[in-house]
């Protein structure tokens, strides 16, 4: 059993999605976490130890890779593709309750920015590490991430912005979020903000990278 | 009443020294670009501007750059529409997503996309341009797009990430065809008089790394870089990279294999363009720099005391202009510009 959930984290972590799959090169001709993922569930194994001790431990690893610069987007990618495909085999267990997510990430970008790298690779890292994520879009309204948090009650919300003229944005959610929902814990990244910006407007973390906001959510859920 | 800089005449031999890393006759301005109710109301307000009247906004320009200070103008050819690679429908606000709009996904779209001839341009503009230049003043002409910034929108960021890591074959054809046709567009423009350097634009950071990884850039960006910046040599004019992003990874590429003269775009939250002059400033020409949210969101005061205390850093070797980390946008307020650019008049 250690051995295949082994495998199937290395397939996430080196982005391996499946038999088909000519990346990466090594790998070639070999099952990806796909298969595994399939013959894992056929072999008895629990979802839930399929999910958190083979493909979160997969995800995590490229996670922190990233972090250090030791890996690039287009790896992040291949790895959250993998991810993503190996999770449909896992994703009807979700209803018969055989595995939860570790709860709900509402995530956007802030109205009038309609950049998405930063959040689609933010909100790819929060779903591989079993995390229900809401994305919102782009161009979110203050209004549109309010009723996100009502309709998600105790869920976490991430705000991305790229420019110096839209993260003024963040202030004016934190603040209606805030107002209603105190207890909100409110997270913010993209290239202008930074720690301060973040003290200066009342939200709850600044995460300089995806795995930041992966390892402070964690912490909160655990 | 307008800003004027104190005593100046255009002299574009200045900024040639900055990109020599020499030490100009005095203090020199670089701006990538400047917002049009900028020129205006240096210009008093005498030009109404049409996106389709180049001539009258180059007038425009020419005219407020030497007021405020500039040796040169850029020659966007984005204006001029000059060699634009035909691209989708992007919605865009203050930002624009790098995933929309691709037309390219698969050797089909590619071998059926329009690709323009560089050639067939009306290059003669250019000309027409420089005739309305003051003595002393030149042109720097750039792109519309660079290698890596058109093929990211022609196959959309994702999607290219992708094509990389699965066809490689497919990847390179798209940068050869978009590569091959820069250069010809750098070799055209480069050879006129009056263009007296050359930037050559291609965003290729995001804030915490390159866009793709190093040796994607080696394998298909950086080739097509060094045989432009080759071509604006061999017309005996200097060389200048715009790039935004955090390129610590690639600098020494840069420098030693491409051989630009100049590297402009720096942001605070990744290296401040002090600390990358003491970094690679006896390497490379260090242009501009002052970020764009210091810009925006520092006082005058303080813009102006952090712009002459990079002057006084940067006057002993020389190798620098002054300017934004980018470009002015309408949101930097005015008086923040003009607390820059004021710097130069002690």
């Amino acid at each position: 059993m250690e051995s295949l959930l082994n495998e199937i984290a290395h397939c996430v972590e080196f982005g391996k999605i499946d038999l088909k799959s000519p990346y990466p090169p090594d790998m070639k001709g070999k099952e990806g976490a796909a298969e595994l993922t399939k013959k894992a569930l056929d072999e008895g194994i629990p979802a839930k130890d399929i999910l958190e001790k083979g493909l979160i431990v997969g995800m995590a690893k490229i996670g922190i890779k990233f972090r250090a610069n030791e890996v690039f987007v287009p790896q992040v990618l291949m790895s959250a593709k993998a991810m993503s495909t190996a999770m449909e085999h896992i994703k009807p267990l979700f209803i018969t309750g055989a595995v939860k997510a570790k709860g709900t990430f509402i995530i956007g970008t802030v109205a009038g920015d309609l950049h998405d790298i930063g959040k689609n690779l933010v909100s790819m890292m929060i779903e591989g590490n079993g995390w229900n994520v809401v994305d919102l879009g782009v161009d979110v309204k203050p209004e549109k991430f309010l009723e996100a948090v009502k309709e998600n009650p105790n869920s976490y919300v991430g705000l991305s912005a790229l420019l110096t003229t839209t993260m003024v944005q963040m202030e004016k959610i934190v603040s209606l979020i805030k107002e209603d929902h105190p207890e909100t814990k409110i997270l913010i990244g993209g290239a202008p903000v930074n720690e301060n910006f973040k003290n200066k407007i009342g939200a709850d973390f600044y995460a300089p990278d995806p795995q930041g906001a992966v390892e402070y959510i964690n912490a909160g859920a655990a | 009443m307008t800003y004027k800089r104190k005593n100046f005449e255009p002299d574009f031999s200045n900024f040639e020294k900055v990109l020599r890393r020499e030490k100009p006759n005095r203090p020199v301005l670089y701006e990538f670009a400047f917002n049009i109710p900028l020129l205006q109301r240096l210009t008093e307000n005498k030009f109404t501007v049409d996106e389709n009247d180049y001539m009258t906004y180059f007038k425009m320009l020419t005219e407020a750059s030497v007021m405020m200070g500039y040796d040169y103008i850029t020659v966007s050819a984005w204006r001029l529409n000059a060699l634009a690679f035909p691209k989708g429908e992007v919605d865009q606000k203050k930002s624009k997503s790098q995933n929309e709009g691709a037309l390219i996904k698969d050797i089909e779209s590619f071998e059926k996309y329009p690709w323009p001839d560089a050639d067939s341009y009306d290059y003669s503009l250019y000309e027409k341009i420089g005739k309305g230049l003051p003595d002393g003043m030149m042109m720097i002409p750039n792109s519309n797009g660079g290698v890596l910034e058109n093929v990211t929108e022609l196959v959309g960021y994702e999607q290219l990430c992708y094509m990389y890591m699965m066809d490689a074959e497919l990847t390179k054809e798209i940068f050869d065809a978009v590569g091959s046709r820069l250069l010809r567009f750098y070799e055209n423009v480069s050879k006129f008089d009056k263009v007296g350097a050359v930037i050559a634009n291609d965003d290729w950071g995001f804030k915490t790394q390159t866009m793709f990884p190093p040796d994607m850039l080696r394998e298909y960006v950086i080739p097509w870089h060094k045989k432009i910046a080759d071509a604006i040599h061999s017309a005996g004019k200097l060389s200048m990279l715009h790039s935004c992003g955090n390129l610590k990874e690639v600098m020494d590429d840069i420098i030693d294999d491409i051989g630009y003269k100049g590297k402009h775009s720096y942001e605070d939250e990744i290296i401040p363009v002090e600390e990358a002059y003491k970094l690679w400033g006896d390497r490379i020409a260090i242009i501009g720099g002052l970020d764009i949210d210091f810009l925006t969101r520092s006082t005058p005061t303080e813009i102006t005391r952090r712009a002459k205390a990079l002057l006084e850093l940067t006057s002993e070797k020389g190798g620098y202009a002054l300017g934004s980390g980018n470009s002015i946008p309408e949101y930097i307020p005015y008086e923040n510009f003009v607390a820059m650019i004021s710097a130069v008049n002690d």
